[in-house]
């Protein structure tokens, strides 16, 4: 057992984990706000998504336009202005937005840039449903409604849920940003132990574990989700 | 199917002067799909539509049921004016039953989940009653214990199967079948046809689209002979396939033949 020593000396040198769990707290509440903004956005970007892409194939121009338009504008501007934009000027703009906690104004900040993503990856699934799928759903008598709830939705989303997860992906990376808004996330945690301890190993790799594990749960609810909306032979029977 | 002296009296289908013309596509000219049909179906007929690709046999059952608007013309089916804009168009399709070319199963949903999810929601049956009904289906048209399978593990013999059961179990007034056994294996075919007889004889009221001579001498009650989205020549199968007095039904029949 003795050459195990300096091995495991070496390791605590590089990366101390007593002094990670000295950080216990700070980590968890960090984790929380992490978890937090990104399913309150991952949620709302998903039904604004949904609408935006529901706007852009309705055969009202003037709906169509005003969707695209909002798509371009999020997409041509950089995620931090945006955040910013929200932050420093919703207050000005909607006087009761002022007393809103930072994590509320971020949550609402990512939902606006992440939705119009959420809304052409949705489109392009809505599109990818085949036309006789609508026809059977037509030819036993289903509304528009039971014919979107029932069957274009769920192949929709059942189709596009590779391109989802990359898109959350991206999302929950995207709310390290809010630490620069004062949200104190994961990112902002790990900053802490480093700058009190001058441990960034101890920070910064814990965070990116972190991270990295939440997107191993992500993948796996992806999946589980597919599975839910189109039975266990979807992909099989797609590819 | 018990019929009152009034349904016999009144047709199921009936369609007047009905036209329609699709639009131009790329380099294409504008296509007159339905050059004024007027075709009567009474209660328990069977009417088999034949006639070259292009004819407009499939243009006439969509519109039979509003998946194809008209341009002029009325149709009237299960009682309910079709071509009237304040018809409930998804009330109509629910008591019209129709069996396509390539199944237009939900691919998403189990066989069991095929037949009962229509009557679940557009019916209003509980789940437990839309799936026992959905069972009765699966074993009569003999896939029962493929309940649990998803159309891409299915045959197409036998997703065609679970696609007549799907309508059957609406209890529709009328089936439409749009050339059901077109893109079959030549050994799927025969069951096809054969469950497609038994509902005939059951008194089912059917419009029939197919290129199988045999099964519209042996079960029609009428041929009807389009061409250039008109119909040319009807009559008894007997009649239409040894008797034709048009040309244009002549020829078509010797080429089939
Ligand atoms: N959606 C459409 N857009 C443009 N033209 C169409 C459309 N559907 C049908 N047509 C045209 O209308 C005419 C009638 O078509 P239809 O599909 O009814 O013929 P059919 O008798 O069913 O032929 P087939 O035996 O090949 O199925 C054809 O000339 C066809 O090209
Ligand atoms: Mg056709």
């Amino acid at each position: 057992m003795t050459f195990l020593e300096p091995v495991a000396d070496w390791i605590v040198g590089v990366y101390n984990f007593r002094i990670v769990a000295l950080y216990a707290d700070e980590f968890a509440r960090g984790i929380t706000n992490t978890l937090l903004a990104a399913g309150a956005s991952l949620a709302l970007s998903l039904i604004l998504g949904t609408l935006l892409a529901a706007l852009r194939l309705s055969s009202n121009r003037l709906l169509s336009a005003l969707a695209e338009i909002y798509i371009q504008v999020i997409r041509s501007t950089p995620l931090l202005l945006q955040i910013y934009i929200v932050y420093f000027a919703l207050p000005l703009l909607v006087p009761a937005t002022a007393r809103w906690p930072e994590l509320w104004i971020g949550i609402l900040a990512l939902t606006l840039h992440t939705a119009p993503y959420m809304a052409e990856i949705i489109r392009s699934g809505i599109q990818s449903v085949a036309r006789g799928q609508i026809e059977g759903a037509l030819a036993v008598g289903m509304t528009f409604r039971q014919r979107a709830q029932h069957i274009v939705l769920p192949q929709a989303f059942a189709n596009i849920m590779p391109a989802l997860l990359g898109q959350t992906a991206i999302l929950v990376k995207d709310t390290s940003l809010l630490s620069l808004i004062t949200v104190f996330d994961l990112v902002a945690a790990g900053m802490l132990l480093n700058s009190e301890r001058i441990k960034p190993n101890e920070g910064f790799l814990s965070v990116a574990v972190i991270y990295f594990a939440i997107y191993l749960l992500l993948l796996l609810a992806s999946r589980f989700v597919e599975r839910k909306l189109a039975g266990p032979a979807w992909n099989k029977a797609t590819a | 199917m018990p019929a009152t002296p009034a349904a016999i009296a009144e047709p199921v289908i009936q369609t007047r002067q009905v036209r329609k013309t699709f639009a131009a596509v790329g380099g294409h000219d504008r296509c007159v799909a339905l050059a004024g049909v007027d075709l009567d179906v009474t209660q328990s007929e069977v009417v088999v539509i034949i006639g070259p690709s292009g004819s407009g046999k499939s243009t006439l059952l969509r519109t039979l049921n509003g998946l194809e608007t008209v341009d002029s013309g009325t149709i009237t089916v299960a009682g309910r004016k079709v071509t009237d804009q304040r018809t409930d168009l998804p009330a109509l399709r629910a008591d019209v039953g129709m069996v396509f070319q390539h199944f237009n199963l939900f691919l998403h949903k189990t066989a069991l989940e095929n037949v009962a999810l229509p009557q679940r929601i557009v019916r209003g049956r509980s789940r437990s009653q839309a799936e026992e009904i959905a069972m009765s289906f699966l074993k009569r048209v003999g896939v029962d214990d493929r309940r649990d399978h998803y159309p891409s593990q299915l045959s197409g013999g036998q997703q065609q199967r679970v696609a007549i059961a799907r309508a059957l179990a609406m209890h529709p007034q009328v089936m439409l079948f749009d050339e059901a056994t077109s893109a079959l294996d030549p050994e799927m075919v025969g069951g096809i046809l054969d469950l497609m007889r038994e509902l005939a004889s059951e008194g089912m009221t059917m419009a029939v689209v197919t290129h199988e001579m045999g099964f519209a001498r042996d079960v029609a009650d009428r041929v009807i002979f389009m061409d250039g989205g008109g119909i040319v020549e009807q009559g008894a199968p007997e009649e239409l396939f040894d008797g034709a007095r048009n040309a244009r039904t002549r020829q078509f029949l010797s080429q089939i033949h």
